[in-house]
C-alpha cells in the first residue's frame, strides 16, 4: 500500500535531511549567533548562517518568503549602522538594542519553524529515542508540535467570538489577553487532558523499547551539514579564544 | 470474558463524571452491548473501568475488581490492558496525537515495541478493511469529525483487541459519518470481537446492539437483550430520559400562513481558499421572520459556512440580507446575528454570568442595565447563578448562558451550532424549550442540527443544503416532511453496512 510509512529516504517535505541534522543545524544558527560578537572571523560567519534559511525557503519552494527574509535581514544589517552615526546616543541605545535582537534573532527563529514545519511527530521522536533522550522529555516536546496547529485551531475561534461581542479590541489591550488567554487555556486543557488519556490507553506509557516506523539514516549530505556545524562551531569557539 | 465484580467508584474531581455503586456484572466474548442512561449516570464511568482509565488516569475512590479474562484491569498498569482494550472517545479533535492519518494509525503499536515488519502488515490490513484508502497522507487537522473518528478506530484497531470500548462515539457526528461508524463496529462484531458502546444516540445501532445495559443513578437500573429493548415506545424511552429511535412522525405539519416579513438572502458566494466542496452559493432564498430554521445537511454540505456567512464571520462571503426593508452586507450582519458556537467556552469571558450578559450587549447603555438582564437571565432559569463564574456552571447552564448573551446582544438573528450534540433527553428537551421561549419574542432562529429529535421538537421551518446550494425549503408540509423523514431514516438504515 502506498503510504509516507514505507519512505525511507527523506524527501523535499523534510528538506532531504535526518531530523538529527535538522537539530543540529538549528542548534548552531541559534548559538552561534547568539553567542557570536559579529567581530572579526565571526562577521562573516554568522551571515553565512543567515543563508542558511534562504536555501531552505528555497528547497520548500517559497520563493516570496525568502525575498521577504533576505530583504528585512539586509536592512537590520545596513541602515542601522549607516544611521546611526547621526544620531543621538540616547536613541542609538535603544536602536542598537533591537537591532541586535532582530539580526541575531531572525536566522535562529526562522531555523526553529522549519524543524517544526518540516519534521512530523514520529520522525522527532525517533531521532529522540536514536539519541538516547528520556521519555520525560520526548513527550511533552513532541506534543508541542501537534498543539501549534490546535492554538491557531482554538484562538481563531475565539477570536470570532469576540467580534461578535465587539469587544477586546486592541484599544483596551489588557481586555484583550483577558478575554484571549483565558478561554484559550481552557480549552487546551482540556484537550491535554483527553490527548493524555486516549494516549494512555493506546500504550504511550509501555516502558520497553518503542518502534519507529520511519527509517533514520545519515547520509552524505547530512554529513556534510554536521561537518558545517562542527566547523561553525569551533570557529566560534576560536574566536572566543584567540580575538581571530 | 469481562467480569465486574461489585465495583463502586467516586471520582476525586466530581467534573469528570458521575460515580457508579456497586456493579456486578459480567460480560460475554463477542457481543455487542449498548451501554446508555442520562449524562452523569455513569456509564462514561463504567467504560473507564473497563479500559483501565479507572483508576490508572482519573483518580477516585474504588472498591472491587475488574477483569478481563484473567487480567485484572484495576490492579495492572494501562499499558497491560492496552494491548487488549481499545478506546475511541466522544471527541474527535482530541484524540489524536500525530498529524499524519498514516502515523497516527500506527501509533499505538510503535508504543507496544512490535517489529516494523508486523507494524506495516497491520497497517495494510486495517486501512483495506477499514476502506480509508483515501484518508492516507491527509493532515488530521483538516479532517471532517467523522473522518478523524474513522482514523481514530484504525488507530485501535491496528492493534487487533478482542474489546473496544467507544465512549459515545457518534456525538459530533453527522449522518453519513454515524454510517461509517455503524459499517466499522459491524466488523468488529463479524471478527467476534466484545464491542462495548455508550450512546445517547440509539436508532443507529439498532441490529448491531446485542444487549442493552440502562444506567440510572451509577447503579444499573435493566440489563435487558437488545430485541426486548427495541419493542419500547418512544414514550417509553423517554421517560427513563433515552434518547428515542424514531420521533420523526411528532413534526408538526403547521399549515400558519406565512407571517408579514421575511429575511431574503440574495447572492451568497463564498469560495474556501483549497477545498471546493464546502463553498456556498445561494442565490435566492426567503426565510419567514420569526420562525425557528433548521439548517440540515450532511457535513461538508455547507450549512457552517452558510451560518457563518450569515453571522459576517467569513469576510470575503458576498451577498446581501434584506431584513425589515434595511439591505445588510456581510460587514454589518455582525450587528444582525449572533452565533451560539457548539463548543460555548469559547465565548464565555467575563468573570460571573451577570458580567457575561451585559459584556457588549445593548443592554448595558441602557438606563438599568443591571434589571434588564436580569430579566433576560430570569427567561433562560439563569437568575440564582447570576453572580457565578460561568466556568464554574454545568456545561447545559453554560450553554444557556451564552444564549443569555445572544438575547442580551439585541440582535434579531440568532443562529445555534449543533446546540444538541453529545445531550441526553432531558437536556435536548431543554434547549428546545428555551429556543422555543425566545421564538415568541419575534427572533428568528436559525438551528443547524443532525438531531431529528430536536428539528421535531422545536423548528417550524426547514433550509435544506446540498453541495453548498438550498436544495430544498419550506414549512412542514407533507411533502417536506416525507423528505425530512427519509434523510433522517437514513441514520438507522442497514443499507451498505456489510460493503
Amino acid at each position: 500500500m502506498e503510504t509516507v510509512l514505507r519512505n525511507t529516504r527523506p524527501g523535499r517535505k523534510q528538506m532531504f535531511l535526518d531530523p538529527r541534522s535538522k537539530l543540529a543545524l538549528c542548534l548552531t544558527v541559534f548559538f552561534v549567533t547568539l553567542a557570536g560578537d559579529g567581530m572579526g572571523i565571526m562577521k562573516y560567519v554568522q551571515v553565512v548562517l543567515a543563508v542558511i534559511p534562504i536555501i531552505f525557503f528555497l528547497i520548500l519552494g517559497k520563493v516570496w518568503l525568502s525575498v521577504y527574509y533576505t530583504a528585512l535581514y539586509a536592512f537590520s544589517m545596513t541602515v542601522p549602522y549607516l544611521l546611526a552615526p547621526h544620531l543621538p546616543p540616547v536613541v542609538n541605545l535603544l536602536f542598537t538594542g533591537i537591532i541586535v535582537v532582530s539580526t541575531q534573532m531572525i536566522p535562529a527563529m526562522s531555523m526553529f519553524c522549519f524543524l517544526v514545519i518540516t519534521t512530523s511527530v514520529p520522525e522527532f521522536v525517533a531521532a529522540m529515542d536514536r539519541m538516547h533522550m528520556p521519555r520525560v522529555v520526548t513527550v511533552p516536546v513532541s506534543s508541542m508540535f501537534r498543539f501549534f496547529p490546535t492554538i491557531a485551531e482554538e484562538s481563531s475561534a475565539i477570536r470570532d467570538a469576540m467580534r461578535q461581542r465587539k469587544t477586546g479590541s486592541i484599544r483596551q489591550p489588557m481586555e484583550m489577553m483577558e478575554y484571549r488567554f483565558v478561554p484559550l487555556l481552557m480549552s487546551l486543557v482540556s484537550i491535554g487532558n483527553d490527548l493524555s488519556a486516549s494516549a494512555l490507553t493506546r500504550g504511550l506509557d509501555a516502558p520497553g523499547k518503542r518502534t519507529s516506523v520511519c527509517v533514520l539514516r545519515f547520509r552524505a549530505v547530512d554529513i556534510l551539514v554536521l561537518v558545517f556545524c562542527a566547523a561553525a562551531v569551533a570557529l566560534l569557539i576560536a574566536s572566543q579564544a584567540f580575538g581571530l | 470474558m469481562i467480569k465486574i465484580d461489585h465495583v463502586s467508584f467516586v471520582y476525586d474531581q466530581a467534573e469528570f463524571g458521575g460515580r457508579i455503586e456497586d456493579i456486578n456484572l459480567t460480560i460475554e466474548d463477542g457481543r455487542v452491548v449498548l451501554l446508555c442512561g442520562e449524562s452523569g449516570s455513569g456509564k462514561t464511568t463504567f467504560t473507564r473501568l473497563i479500559n483501565g482509565l479507572i483508576p490508572s488516569y482519573y483518580e477516585g475512590e474504588l472498591t472491587g475488581e475488574v477483569y478481563i479474562d484473567d487480567l485484572c484491569v484495576s490492579r495492572e498498569p494501562l499499558y497491560k490492558t492496552a494491548a487488549r482494550v481499545g478506546s475511541v472517545f466522544q471527541n474527535p479533535k482530541s484524540q489524536f496525537y500525530t498529524v499524519l492519518a498514516d502515523t497516527e494509525i500506527v501509533f499505538a503499536c510503535e508504543n507496544l515495541g512490535m517489529p516494523r515488519e508486523e507494524i506495516l502488515s497491520r497497517f495494510d490490513e486495517t486501512v483495506s478493511s477499514m476502506h480509508i484508502e483515501k484518508l492516507l497522507g491527509r493532515n488530521l487537522f483538516r479532517m471532517s469529525g467523522g473522518e478523524k473518528q474513522r482514523i481514530a478506530c484504525a488507530s485501535v484497531d491496528a492493534l487487533r483487541p478482542d474489546i473496544l470500548v467507544l465512549d459515545e462515539p457518534s456525538s459530533n457526528l453527522d449522518i453519513s459519518g454515524i454510517r461509517d461508524l455503524r459499517r466499522i463496529i459491524a466488523l468488529w462484531k463479524q471478527a467476534g470481537k466484545t464491542v462495548i458502546i455508550c450512546e445517547h444516540r440509539l436508532s443507529w445501532l439498532k441490529g448491531l446492539a446485542d444487549r442493552v445495559i440502562v444506567f440510572d443513578s451509577g447503579r444499573v437500573s435493566e440489563d435487558l437483550p437488545a430485541e426486548a429493548f427495541w419493542l419500547r415506545t418512544p414514550e417509553e424511552l423517554h421517560r427513563a430520559g433515552l434518547r428515542a429511535p424514531f420521533a420523526l412522525s411528532a413534526i408538526k405539519a403547521d399549515p400558519a400562513a406565512d407571517s408579514s416579513g421575511s429575511l431574503v438572502f440574495r447572492g451568497f458566494e463564498y469560495k474556501y481558499k483549497k477545498a471546493s466542496a464546502e463553498s456556498l452559493h445561494i442565490h435566492d432564498l426567503a426565510v419567514p421572520e420569526g420562525s425557528v430554521v433548521a439548517v440540515l445537511g450532511d457535513n461538508g454540505a455547507g450549512k457552517s459556512t452558510f451560518a457563518r456567512c450569515l453571522c459576517g464571520l467569513e469576510k470575503k462571503c458576498s451577498g446581501v440580507v434584506t431584513y425589515q426593508g434595511k439591505n445588510y452586507k456581510t460587514k454589518d450582519r455582525i450587528d444582525l446575528c449572533y452565533m451560539v458556537m457548539q463548543d460555548v467556552n469559547h465565548q464565555l469571558f467575563a468573570q460571573s454570568v451577570l458580567e457575561e450578559t451585559l459584556l457588549g450587549s445593548a443592554l448595558a447603555k441602557g438606563e438599568n442595565p443591571e434589571a434588564a438582564a436580569s430579566e433576560v437571565l430570569e427567561k433562560l432559569d439563569l437568575l440564582e447563578y447570576k453572580e457565578l463564574h460561568p466556568m464554574s456552571l454545568s456545561g447545559g447552564q453554560r450553554q444557556r448562558v451564552a444564549i443569555a448573551s445572544a438575547v442580551a446582544s439585541g440582535r434579531d438573528v440568532i443562529v445555534y451550532d449543533e446546540p444538541t450534540s453529545g445531550l441526553d433527553y432531558r437536556h435536548m428537551k431543554d434547549v428546545a424549550g428555551y429556543i422555543g421561549r425566545l421564538a415568541g419574542t419575534g427572533r428568528t432562529q436559525f438551528v443547524i442540527t443532525h438531531d431529528a429529535e430536536l428539528v421535531a421538537e422545536c423548528c417550524d421551518y426547514y433550509v435544506f443544503i446540498k453541495d453548498g446550494n438550498v436544495v430544498r425549503s419550506g414549512r412542514w408540509n407533507g411533502e417536506d416532511v416525507d423528505f425530512i423523514s427519509a434523510y433522517f431514516a437514513d441514520e438507522g438504515k442497514e443499507q451498505a453496512c456489510r460493503a
